[in-house]
């Protein structure tokens, strides 16, 4: 008989403020009953247009140990960083479990898709002497899952594969997979945490979290960084760093942490030890979905005004200031030269006492 | 001798003219400061300017929707709104005059075409600074707001060129009232101008034009 873990206890599990333990250590035990009671879904591990940061990420989990965390807390059947299997037998794996378990398994996706020549650009192994694109695989996956999860931004909703000019043609996997459950675990890359406790509320709950608007758990993104950063005091006090390394806000080095929905600032990272920007970063704001679309190092960016020519609003806007009082000066001449100013219109007035 | 006036700005409008010159400015202001606290070092930290411009927010909020309101209630928004076709039919005649093409321009209503376009894009500007700004202000509510308008960082840097275009606005506001005649920059102070103070000249019905009967007291 399993214990069952309520939504109310794994909230403030995931909050963390329950247990000593990491998060996944905390989830290990319950989700290992459910497991022995075969209550587990399968997940498949799907990496595209990705530079495994996001799987580096999952492996920095600590406490427990990280083969505890993929094989029975999060329960993967297919992660090609770590499985063992190689070749067209691990691409067999995934068919699979596809066709094994129709409609009860989960995707996770790391990596963005890229449709371009129709997914060559991204080819994840082959099967039956063809090859098997990252698109193939996420339509086949996809299309039979119970719900796809998106590990990091690029699967979320393109990151950094898709920035302009985005010449492989990256999507998001919403845009290639419709009408499934999807959960965003966004981030450049995801903490453990998220990664995991997303994982495993579906895998326990067997339902999706509740969302926010760009589709992301609202237990992990739910708070602004600004609004709970340690440098705050700072800006609140005018008091800004102009170079790496000094005291005050990262404001005008850049940071994003007015626009960025996460809560590393509680968390922390590499096991508790620090987060972006009290390490004396910025924060890039990595889990929104314009991201990375802006200039990190740099407030605000620069507006295009021709072919590959940039300017600030600032500078636009002295320069039609500029031109605003010029042209004033000469209209004032010119009033002051036809009498409308001055003169005549005070003649005018004169004349038309009563 | 007491120069026959009329009245030009009702009271509540000069009241609210001022009121919402004064929340806008301070908003440019503190704006200016919350985007360069380091270059434009107007207020003393963030906690001052942000404050004063969440407050002048609020009254630029308030000024927005009771000029609105009263512009419907008692009638004045035919002298404001600017009209597609009505107005820029006016507009040639009046381009003539202020390029020095032409000595005169006819009579206008209350504003030129010119000014109704200038007052109809302020209240959409400043309708447009009130949506951004409450986005920007509550990132965790409005968070779909913001991805419509393509992300915060598209928000933040539309509210801060809306500044830039108020500031220029205003140059040119300023300066075209002071041009028409110092007794229009007086009326928005003191709400009366004289009677017989020239708006330009009328047509017949066959639009020819009736020479105005400049000096002839009533
Ligand atoms: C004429 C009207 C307004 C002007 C000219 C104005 C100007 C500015 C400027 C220049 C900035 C700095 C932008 C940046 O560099 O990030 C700013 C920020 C901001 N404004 Fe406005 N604003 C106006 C109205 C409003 C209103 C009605 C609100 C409503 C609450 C508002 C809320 C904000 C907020 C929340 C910020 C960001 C402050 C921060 O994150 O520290 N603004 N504004
Ligand atoms: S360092 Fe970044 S997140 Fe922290 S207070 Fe400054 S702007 Fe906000
Ligand atoms: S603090 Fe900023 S950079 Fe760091 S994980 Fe959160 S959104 Fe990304």
């Amino acid at each position: 008989m399993a214990t069952k873990l309520s939504r109310r206890d794994f909230m403030r599990a995931a909050a963390g403020s329950a247990a000593a333990v990491s998060l996944a250590g905390f989830l290990s035990p319950y989700i290992a009953e459910a497991a022995e009671a075969g209550e587990l879904p399968p997940v498949i591990w799907l990496a595209g247009g990705a530079c495994t940061g996001c799987a580096v990420s999952l492996l920095n989990c600590q406490d427990p140990d990280i083969q505890d965390v993929l094989l029975k807390v999060i329960s993967l059947r297919f992660q090609e960083n770590v499985m063992a299997a190689q070749g067209e037998q691990a691409i067999n794996a995934i068919y699979d479990v596809v066709a094994k378990y129709p409609g009860q398994y989960v995707l996770a996706v790391e990596g963005s898709v890229q449709i371009k020549e129709n997914g060559k650009w991204c080819v994840i192994g082959e099967r039956e002497g063809h090859e098997v694109t990252m698109l193939q695989a996420v339509k086949d996956v996809g299309s039979q899952a119970a719900a796809i999860i998106n590990i990091g931004t690029c699967s979320c909703f393109g990151g950094l594969p898709s920035a302009d000019p985005n010449p492989s043609e990256s999507r998001s996997v919403a845009d290639i997979v419709k009408g499934k459950p999807i959960i965003n675990v966004a981030g450049c890359p995801p903490h453990p945490d998220w990664i995991v406790g997303t994982i495993a509320h579906y895998l326990l709950f067997k339902d999706v979290p509740e969302l926010d608007s760009a589709g992301r758990p609202k237990m992990f993104y739910g708070r602004i960084i600004h609004d709970n950063c340690q440098r705050r005091q700072y800006f609140d006090n005018g008091i800004f760093a102009k170079n790496f390394g000094e005291m005050g806000c990262m404001l005008e080095l850049g940071c994003k942490g007015p626009i960025a929905h996460c809560d590393s600032t509680t968390r922390l990272w590499n096991g508790g030890v620090n987060w972006c920007v009290q390490c004396g970063g910025v924060c890039l704001a990595c889990t929104e979905p314009q991201f990375p679309n802006w200039p990190i190092y740099e407030r605000m960016a620069e507006m295009p005004i021709g072919p590959a020519t940039t300017a600030t609003v600032d500078q636009i806007g002295f320069v039609l200031g500029g031109a605003a009082v010029l042209g004033i000066g000469g209209h004032l001449a010119g009033n002051i030269a036809t009498g409308r100013i001055g003169s005549k219109k005070d003649h005018d007035k004169e004349e038309g006492d009563n | 001798m007491i120069k026959k006036m009329e009245l030009r700005h009702p009271l509540w409008v000069r009241l609210l003219h001022w009121s919402n010159m004064i929340s806008i400015t301070m908003l440019c202001l503190t704006g200016f400061y919350i985007h360069a606290p380091l270059s434009f070092r107007l207020f003393e930290n963030m906690d001052n300017a942000r404050t004063a411009h969440f407050a002048f927010a609020m009254v630029l909020f308030v000024g927005v929707v009771l000029r609105i309101y009263l512009a419907i209630a008692e009638k004045d928004w035919p002298n404001i709104l600017y009209h597609p076709i009505e107005d820029t039919k006016k507009l040639p005649s009046m381009i003539k005059y202020y390029l020095f093409l032409a000595k005169d321009h006819p009579y206008y209503g209350k504003y030129n075409p010119g000014q109704k376009g200038m007052y109809t894009g302020v209240f959409v500007l400043a309708l447009f600074q009130v949506l951004t700004g409450f986005i920007l202000y509550k990132p965790e509510f409005f968070t779909s707001w913001a991805y419509f308008f393509g992300g915060y960082l598209v928000v933040r840097i539309l509210h801060y060129i809306v500044t830039w275009i108020f500031v220029l606005m205003v140059l040119v506001h300023v300066y075209l009232d002071v041009a028409e005649g110092i007794p229009v920059l007086k009326s928005i102070f003191t709400g009366k101008i004289p009677a017989d103070f020239h708006h330009g000249y009328h047509v017949d019905e066959q639009g020819r034009k009736i020479e105005p009967e400049r000096g002839v007291s009533a």
